[in-house]
C-alpha cells in the first residue's frame, strides 16, 4: 500500500499521530459503502483468480449433446450453446475480463501520468501542444472512438485494449497535469528547488508520489466505466473473439438464444454488474474520505 | 456631438466580455473540429492492406491487374504525400463529401443522413429522460437529506451508475419486451417504440446527474443566503426551488454536456440490441463488412454533433453565469 501511505502525506494535512497507511485503511473499514465495496471487490477477485482451479469442467469443450441445457445439478448455470459449463465458463471470464481491466487500466495510468507531467513541467509550447491534443482525444466520445479504432485495426483483443488506450488516456493526462501545476506551488516543492535540487528530483521526490496517489482514486473510480466498455466493446463482437470466455462476449452469444435458454444471459450478466458495483462504491468512498468538502 | 449615454456604456460593458467569451469559445470549438478531422482521416491509412486493393475489391474485382491498381490509387490520390492528401481529403468533407459506401457505392453521407433522425432520436429522448429523472430524483434527495426518500433514490442511484447501458438492454428485452410484449424487438424507428430503448440508455447518466445535483443542492442549501432567506420566512419549496436550484444548476448543466458524449456513444450499443434502425448499429454492420468509409463518417457524425452539443451547453452555461465570462486565471 504505497499509494496509500503517499496519499495522506499531502500538504495541510494536520499531524499525524497513527501511521499514515492505518489511518486511510481504518477509515476505508469504518466507511460502510467501502466495507460492502472492499469485501465484493475481494470476493470477485478471489473468484477470478482461483476460477480455472474452481471451474467444475472444461470451460471450452464442446459437449453437442447437452446443448442449452437449463440449470441442473451438474451444470449450475445451464450450458451454451456448445454445450460448454456456463458456471465454468463465467469462472474462467471473470480472470479475461478482470485482467484485461487491469492491464489497459496501468496503460491508460502510465501514459497520462507521464504526457501530463511533460506538460505541467515544461509549459510553453509543448504544454500548448499537449493540451490541443488531449482536448481533441477528448472532444470525442470515448466509446465512439474506441469503436472506430477496432472497427478499421479489425476485431479482436489486442486492438481492443489498444482502442480503448488510445480512447482513454487523455482524460489522465489533463488531470495529471492539473495536479502537477497545483504542485508546483507548493510550500515543499518550492523549499527544494531554492534549496537548489533539480526538477528531475523534485518530480520524482515530492511532485509524483502525490501526484499517482490522486489519480490512483481516479482509476478506481473509472475502474467500473472501463470495465462496462470492456465487456460492451466484447458484446458487440469487437473485442475478445470466440471461444475465449470473457464475460461480454458470453452475453453476446447468449443474446441469440434468449428466447430458448434466458439463463444464460444470468450467468455473465450478474458478475458484471457487480464487478461495476464494487469498483464505484470503492471509488466514491475514496473519494469521500480524501476530499470531505465533497460530500 | 454624439454623446454615449451612461446605460449604453453600461451595456457594453455587460455585453463585451460576454462576447469575448463566446468568441473565445467558438474559435476553440472549430478548432477541435479541426483536430477531429485528423484523426478521422488518420483512421483511414491505419487500416490493414492496401486501400486501392481494398476499393477494387470492395467494387467486385477479385483479382485486379497492376494497370486497374495503378488507375485507382492515382484516383484516390493514394501517391501523393499524406499531408496532401489530408488537405484533400479536408477540401472534400467540408463540402459535404465524406466519399463512398464500400458495400451499397452510395455517398457515405446520405447512408448515414438517412439514420440520424433514428439515432438524434434516441438520444434526445434518453436526455430528456435522464434529466427528468435528476431534476426529480436530487430535488426529493436534497429535501428529505439523509431521510428514507433520500436514501432509498441514493441506493437507486448506486445501482443504475452500475448499470451499463447493455445489460440493462439486454434484461428489458428478455423480460418487458418478449416476456410481456411491449415494445418491439424489431422496431423501425417510430417514436412509439423509443421510450424503451431510451430508458437503458438515460438510466446511468440520471443516476450521476441525480448524484451530483443533490451534492450541489446541499452545498447550496448550506449558503448563507439559503440562511437569510429562510429567516425571513421562506417555505422549504422555495428555498429549494427558488434559491438552492439555480445555483445548482451549473454544475449539472457542465456534466450534461459531458454526459452528452456517453449518451451518442452508448446509443450505438443500445442500437444494436433493440436493432434500432440508427447510425450505431449500421456503423457495426458496416465494421463487419470492413466498410471503412462509413465508419469514417460515423466518428465524424457523432464527433460533430457532440462538439456541437458542448458548445451550445458552454454557450448557455455563459448566458446563465455571468463570472464565467471574465477569462479564467490558471
Amino acid at each position: 500500500m504505497k499509494f496509500s501511505q503517499l496519499l495522506t502525506r499531502q500538504a495541510s494535512m494536520p499531524v499525524e499521530t497513527i501511521p499514515p497507511t492505518r489511518s486511510l485503511w481504518r477509515q476505508l473499514l469504518q466507511h460502510r459503502e467501502a466495507r460492502v465495496g472492499l469485501l465484493l471487490a475481494l470476493f470477485l477477485v478471489g473468484l477470478a483468480l482461483g476460477g480455472p482451479l474452481l471451474a467444475p469442467y472444461d470451460p471450452n469443450r464442446p459437449n453437442y449433446r447437452e446443448k442449452l441445457a437449463p440449470p441442473s445439478v451438474e451444470h449450475w448455470l445451464g450450458t451454451d450453446q456448445a454445450g460448454r459449463d456456463q458456471l465454468s465458463r463465467v469462472l474462467v471470464g471473470g480472470r479475461q475480463t478482470l485482467g484485461t481491466a487491469l492491464l489497459i487500466l496501468s496503460l491508460i495510468f502510465g501514459i497520462g501520468l507521464v504526457v501530463g507531467s511533460i506538460a505541467g513541467m515544461s509549459g510553453g509550447i509543448v504544454d500548448v501542444v499537449l493540451m490541443r491534443l488531449v482536448d481533441i482525444v477528448m472532444a470525442l466520445p470515448s466509446i465512439v472512438l474506441a469503436i472506430a479504432i477496432v472497427g478499421v485495426l479489425g476485431p479482436g483483443f489486442q486492438n481492443l485494449i489498444l482502442a480503448l488506450v488510445v480512447a482513454w488516456w487523455a482524460y489522465y493526462a489533463r488531470l495529471t497535469r492539473s495536479y502537477v501545476l497545483n504542485a508546483r506551488q507548493r510550500p515543499d516543492v518550492i523549499a527544494a528547488r531554492l534549496a537548489g535540487i533539480g526538477w528531475g528530483r523534485i518530480m520524482l521526490g515530492h511532485v509524483l508520489p502525490g501526484v499517482a496517489a490522486q489519480l490512483l482514486i481516479i482509476a478506481t473510480l473509472d475502474l467500473g466505466a472501463l470495465i462496462a466498455a470492456i465487456a460492451g466493446l466484447s458484446f458487440l463482437g469487437l473485442g475478445v473473439q470466440p471461444p475465449t470466455a470473457e464475460w461480454g462476449a458470453m452475453l453476446s452469444d447468449s443474446r441469440l438464444y434468449v428466447a430458448v435458454a434466458p439463463w444464460l444471459l444470468l450467468g455473465p450478466l450478474v458478475p458484471i454488474f457487480l464487478v461495476v458495483v464494487a469498483a464505484n462504491l470503492l471509488g466514491n468512498a475514496l473519494r469521500d474520505i480524501l476530499d470531505p468538502a465533497r460530500c | 456631438m454624439g454623446h454615449v449615454s451612461l446605460a449604453s456604456v453600461q451595456r457594453m460593458r455587460i455585453m463585451l466580455p460576454l462576447v469575448r467569451a463566446v468568441g473565445t469559445r467558438v474559435t476553440q470549438a472549430l478548432l477541435t473540429v479541426l483536430g477531429i478531422s485528423v484523426i478521422i482521416w488518420g483512421l483511414l491509412p491505419l487500416a490493414p492492406g492496401d486501400p486501392a486493393l481494398r476499393l477494387l475489391q470492395a467494387r467486385g474485382v477479385q483479382d485486379p491487374t497492376a494497370e486497374q491498381v495503378a488507375a485507382v490509387r492515382a484516383d484516390l490520390a493514394l501517391d501523393r504525400p499524406l499531408p496532401v492528401q489530408y488537405i484533400e481529403w479536408l477540401g472534400r468533407a467540408v463540402r459535404g463529401d465524406l466519399s463512398v459506401s464500400y458495400q451499397t457505392g452510395r455517398p457515405v453521407l446520405e447512408e448515414l443522413g438517412k439514420r440520424m433522425p433514428a439515432t438524434l432520436l434516441l438520444s434526445g429522448t434518453a436526455l430528456l429522460l435522464a434529466l427528468v429523472a435528476a431534476l426529480g430524483g436530487g430535488l426529493l434527495c436534497a429535501a428529505y437529506a439523509e431521510r428514507w426518500p433520500d436514501r432509498i433514490i441514493r441506493l437507486l442511484t448506486q445501482i443504475g451508475a452500475a448499470a451499463p447501458a447493455f445489460l440493462l438492454g439486454l434484461l428489458v428485452l428478455r423480460f418487458v419486451v418478449v416476456e410481456f410484449g411491449v415494445g418491439r424487438v424489431l422496431s423501425g424507428g417510430q417514436w412509439q417504440y423509443v421510450l424503451l430503448p431510451a430508458m437503458c440508455l438515460a438510466v446511468s447518466r440520471a443516476a450521476d446527474w441525480t448524484q451530483l445535483l443533490r451534492a450541489s443542492l446541499l452545498e447550496a442549501l448550506g449558503a448563507q443566503y439559503v440562511l437569510v432567506a429562510q429567516a425571513r420566512g421562506a417555505t422549504k419549496l422555495r428555498l429549494l426551488w427558488r434559491y438552492a436550484l439555480p445555483n445548482a444548476a451549473l454544475p449539472l448543466l457542465t456534466a450534461i454536456g459531458v454526459g452528452l458524449g456517453g449518451l451518442l456513444g452508448g446509443a450505438a450499443i443500445v442500437e444494436a440490441i433493440f436493432t434500432w434502425p440508427g447510425i450505431g448499429s449500421y456503423v457495426l454492420e458496416a465494421i463487419s463488412a470492413r466498410d471503412y468509409p462509413v465508419v469514417q463518417g460515423f466518428v465524424a457524425l457523432i464527433g460533430l454533433s457532440y462538439v456541437t452539443a458542448s458548445l451550445l451547453v458552454d454557450l448557455l452555461a455563459l448566458g446563465l453565469d455571468p463570472r464565467l465570462r471574465t477569462p479564467r486565471t490558471a
